[in-house]
């Protein structure tokens, strides 16, 4: 198995190779950043409309609910199949790419909601009601007053979900986007060994993920509100 | 556009579906057990174990928490075959979700046995208790209390990340719904009611697990 490894090595880590396996990161780096960019902002409105005790969002709220609830429940790989069949009949000529980008942000979107609302119910009651005493309205309450103390909540858990992301991004392939895991998959069939083309997807992986994972850990250390003096 | 939904021919393929159920829940159980099992071992190693035993864990939570388990399972399936290792694709993906939940429940045991404090076993020691006693009312109150919430996390992560069984051929329930909707060419229905019970199962999960923690851990745990 190793034998065979070394002797394709030399063919494999040609120029045009390596360019092509390096695109392929950038893809699955690109559709994680775009997912969790989006799913942030949007996580962020739909936390923030869960928090308000306003009568008149309620059915907006009760739609957020259950739009976590559903997404947070259901496989990335079954999300990914309704969305490919689902938004042909919407958009006629949408790529690959974007169909996955697609089900990448609704699924992001569950998640990081949840993550920047354990963040903002982290941020202690009176504050926000010393903040109304002093008339504040809620823009100005959550800009001013819950985002700077529960940004510390929310940084770590929220990039353990992107290193988990990265890597669920793997799923993509299966539609046949030409992201990391497909990339290795065409080595493959291009005749490599196994070990070599999904080896270097491995490497590839691993280096896109552990830088990040250590930041991760790193800023749960630095961040962590009860250490706060 | 102008799209009917068409349920009737995908609820016809419904006692298949679910028999897809059984087999994920199979899946699942056996490898969160086996990885629990395995977990506790390297969680042990990991703290009270000698330093090279350390480091071999570390590496291998590491490596393996940081790379996708598609491609794990991939080189499992299509690379050991070179080495003279056949494996069926269940098998594989057996293999592959242990080996993952081994790495994920070694990191969260980990924390569970770290977050006993030395200042209580010290305590517990001069009230004499035996070691039995230590673990039993010192040590697991505090593992169970600081574990209980990712655990649960997991296993309903096991749940939905099982489904990738399904591109290795393993008619589990995503396996028997790509089956189902390329005969009956009705995916967006077809998936849609495999969602429902992917719900369905995820809430059973969470319900039964808050249970099991108020009652058996008193931790509360919370299902939405």
């Amino acid at each position: 198995m190793f034998e065979r490894l070394l002797f394709e090595a030399p063919d494999f880590f040609t120029y045009h190779n390596v360019v092509f396996l390096l695109e392929a990161a950038a893809r699955t780096l690109g559709m994680t950043l775009i997912g969790c960019t989006v799913g942030f902002i949007a996580g962020l409105l739909i936390a923030v409309l869960r928090q308000s005790a306003n009568p008149w969002t309620l059915p907006l709220r009760v739609i957020a609910i259950a739009y976590v609830e559903t997404f947070r429940r259901i496989p990335f790989l079954v999300i990914i199949f309704i969305v490919l069949y689902a938004i042909q009949p919407l958009l006629e000529d949408a790529s690959l790419l974007t169909i996955a980008t697609i089900a990448i942000c609704l699924v992001s979107t569950a998640f990081l909601s949840e993550i920047v609302r354990a963040g903002l119910e982290s941020v202690p009651k009176q504050q926000i009601e010393g903040a109304r005493t002093l008339n504040f309205g809620a823009a100005r309450t959550l800009w001013y007053v819950v985002l700077p103390q529960a940004w510390r909540v929310i940084l770590p858990p929220a990039i353990a979900f992107a290193v988990m992301f990265i890597k669920d991004t793997s799923l993509a392939s299966h539609i046949g986007v030409v992201e990391l895991t497909f990339s290795g998959k065409m080595f493959v069939n291009r005749g490599f060994s196994p070990l070599l083309g999904f080896g270097a997807v491995l490497v590839l992986y691993f280096l896109l993920s552990y830088p990040l994972s250590r930041l991760g850990t790193y800023l749960e250390k630095r961040l962590d509100p009860s250490r706060r003096s | 556009m102008n799209y009917t939904f068409q349920f009737g021919e995908v609820m016809a393929e419904l006692p298949y579906l679910l028999g897809g159920a059984l087999v994920t829940l199979q899946i699942v159980f056996f490898t969160f057990f086996l990885g629990a099992a395995l977990g506790l071992m390297g969680a042990l190693g990991k703290v009270y174990g000698p330093t090279p035993l350390r480091k071999v864990i570390s590496a291998y939570v590491i490596f393996i928490t940081n790379t996708p388990a598609l491609v794990q399972i991939f080189v499992l399936y299509y690379a050991l075959p070179d080495a003279g290792i056949l494996l069926s694709s269940m098998a594989a993906v057996l293999i592959g979700l242990t080996l993952n939940s081994t790495a994920y429940l070694t990191e969260i045991i980990r924390a569970g046995v770290v977050s006993v404090r030395q200042a209580e076993m010290d305590a517990a020691i001069g009230l004499n208790m035996t070691r039995l006693q230590i673990l039993r009312y010192v040590m697991l109150p505090h593992i169970a209390k600081t574990i209980f919430a990712p655990l649960s996390n997991f296993f309903i992560w096991l749940m939905l990340g099982s489904s990738i069984a399904a591109l290795f051929g393993v008619e589990e329930l995503t396996g028997r719904a790509i089956n189902v909707s390329s005969v009956n060419l009705r995916t967006i229905e077809t998936f849609s009611v495999v969602a429902v019970i992917y719900i369905g199962l995820t809430l059973i999960a969470s319900m039964s697990l808050a249970l099991l923690g108020r009652f058996a851990f008193r931790v509360k745990a919370r299902v939405f």
